[in-house]
């Protein structure tokens, strides 16, 4: 990243920010004039507020935050029982005043004069581990878990459940430092952070859920992942996909459920496939991807919206809400920002959201990397532990 | 007016949709909570997919008994499963699980609406499936499974009863459109 005064000192001192990745570049966010902690009694009133803005076209006309699992759960009628958590905060919203979009030239617009005097004092984190990264559910519980749900699927409980599994350690960090370090390496289309006072969060996520301008709106699951070596193309990867059955029915069950949650609000007859099954190439990885948009209805809300889409169906399985209900009777621990999506509303309406995966979160020194593989019948509880392991190493090696 | 009872899946609103194309007038509601002026003003039922067996929703046999040979009813997967069930068909698990699964189909009855001997592609997410030899009056299983001859589809132009064990609204099935056009004007 280039040298800049104004980041340089950004980066320095205590003062909360967010960057997003956007499309050339990263977005960043900071000088927060307004923060809300969202719950189930107060989540309907943030909808509501925003609806009640009269100017919509307001400099920074948005507010840039996350929804957590929990929240997402309470959304859609669906019981949480209590589980061991760490009292973070469900969800956190907050109003910017200064942005700085950081592309080959970085600049910087704010509607407060003074943004480039608004420092308090300097603070800098060296990474530092106390306690190495370890497991919260080793393969022999893991073994067990698989092959109950191998059993609900049979059943025709569910069609695809994703487990989700936590990698913990004790370690302070900078966050800023992790962040530019990851992005080095894997600067995913819906990467993000966050740096608050008492909490950071470090994201590579490629997965985009929501993209709303005006009437239009598209979402891009992805189904399906493999490993870059010296032998893969785009054009091996593709073939790869298509003849894997497992990855191709996954990939299918994910398109239908995604097409019929755009359904819910989109006018009849626009939800379409518009790019099918084809192959992102990242730096270390391949996935699978399909592009569906479609045309909202009249008379939908931004509520309408968030609960039609959220949680995004690729993290849970399949169908969303009884696979829900199963996970969260299994989960013993919460999921905290995991399978949540991070992103912003802007006051007319217009969005753009990610889903929370490949991400640490660091809060009361203790960092967690949670990741989920799924449970299909063709599946092995082996190579799914496995798989989680290798989607959480390149965030673990963040702390070498 | 189509009711379509959603049983709380995640495919239902693709039903929705396809059903749009042949009728401006749909409701979807979940079957836990149906309304019963929608219900009896509907002049088609349909049962939604879903999670679970037929024996998992009460509220929904409820429905179909009532309405049988009064309404046009139509199911898709659970639904399909439903009808069968409440016609004292056995629905069991399968070795083989279909989820996500594309696969050949053919129509192998000439009783059907559709062209005997037909070949097509369909979407199937299901791992339960009617355990055979079936036989209830009326009823006639249509189309079957090209590789492992599972039934896939029953009518009963008597009763104006249809179903399908696959998913005519999947992207994954040819010519789903013009499944649910033909029963809809049969």
């Amino acid at each position: 990243m280039k040298k800049n005064y104004y980041l340089d000192k950004l980066y320095n001192s205590k003062k909360p920010f967010i960057i997003y990745k956007v499309s050339g570049g990263y977005d960043l966010y900071t000088d927060f004039s307004e923060k809300f902690f969202l719950n189930k009694n107060n989540v309907n009133s943030f909808f509501n507020k925003i609806n009640n803005i009269k100017n919509k076209n307001k400099f920074l006309n948005l507010y840039v935050g996350f929804f957590g699992y929990e929240i997402l759960c309470h959304l859609n009628n669906v019981r949480v029982p209590k589980q061991k958590n760490l009292n973070f905060p469900k969800s956190i919203f907050y109003k910017p005043e200064t942005k700085i979009q950081i592309r080959k030239k970085i600049s910087i617009k704010s509607s407060y004069k003074n943004y480039d005097q608004l420092f308090r004092k300097k603070n800098f984190n060296h990474n530092k581990i106390l306690s190495p990264f370890k497991i919260n559910i080793g393969i022999d519980k893991y073994r067990k878990i698989f092959n109950r749900f191998s059993k609900r699927i049979k059943e025709g409980k569910t069609y695809q459940i994703k487990i989700c599994t936590k990698y913990k350690n004790k370690s302070l960090i900078n966050p800023v430092n992790l962040f530019w370090k990851l992005m080095k390496t894997n600067s995913a289309p819906e990467s993000f952070m966050i740096r608050d006072k008492n909490y950071s969060i470090v994201s590579c996520s490629p997965e985009t859920l929501i993209e709303k301008k005006g009437n239009k709106i598209k979402t891009k699951p992805i189904a399906g992942t493999l490993r870059k070596t010296y032998k893969t193309n785009m054009r091996n990867a593709l073939s790869f996909f298509k003849n894997n059955i497992k990855e191709t029915k996954e990939h299918n069950m994910i398109v239908d459920m995604e097409r019929s949650d755009l359904s819910k609000i989109c006018i009849p007859g626009t939800v379409k496939l518009s790019k099918t099954k084809y192959v992102e190439e990242y730096r270390h990885l391949y996935h699978y991807v399909t592009r569906i948009d479609g045309m909202i209805k009249k008379d939908i809300s931004i509520k309408d919206i968030i609960v039609a889409m959220m949680p995004g169906g690729s993290v849970i399985g399949c169908p969303k809400i009884s696979t829900m209900n199963l996970l969260n009777f299994q989960e013993k621990e919460s999921r905290n920002i995991f399978t949540g999506s991070f992103g912003f509303i802007k006051f007319n309406g217009d969005m753009r959201f990610n889903i929370i995966i490949r991400s640490i979160l660091n809060y009361k020194n203790i960092s967690e990397i949670s990741v989920a593989s799924g449970v299909v019948i063709d599946s092995t509880a082996a190579h799914e532990f496995k798989e989680n392991y290798i989607k959480a190493k390149s965030l673990i090696d963040l702390y070498k | 007016m189509i009711y379509i009872i959603d049983h709380k899946d995640s495919f239902t609103y693709n039903v929705v949709h396809q059903f749009s194309k042949f009728d401006n007038k749909i409701e979807c509601d979940n079957f836990d909570k149906i309304n019963s002026v929608k219900l009896n003003k509907a002049d088609v039922i349909v049962f939604s997919p879903g999670p679970g067996s037929p024996k998992d929703y009460p509220l929904s046999a409820k429905i179909y008994k009532k309405f049988k040979s009064k309404k046009k009813i139509i199911g898709i997967c659970l639904g399909f499963q439903q009808i069968l069930f409440n016609e004292g068909g056995k629905i069991i698990e399968q070795n083989k699980i279909y989820h996500g699964f594309q696969s050949l189909i053919q129509v192998t009855s000439k009783k059907s609406l559709f062209d005997k001997n037909k070949i097509f592609k369909v979407g199937r997410y299901h791992s339960l499936k009617l355990k055979e030899p079936f036989i209830s009056k009326n009823f006639e299983i249509t189309m079957r499974c090209k590789i492992s001859n599972v039934a896939m589809a029953i009518e009963n132009r008597v009763d104006q009863i249809y179903g399908f064990q696959f998913h005519p609204e999947s992207f994954l099935t040819e010519n789903g459109n013009l499944l649910i056009k033909k029963i809809l004007s049969a």
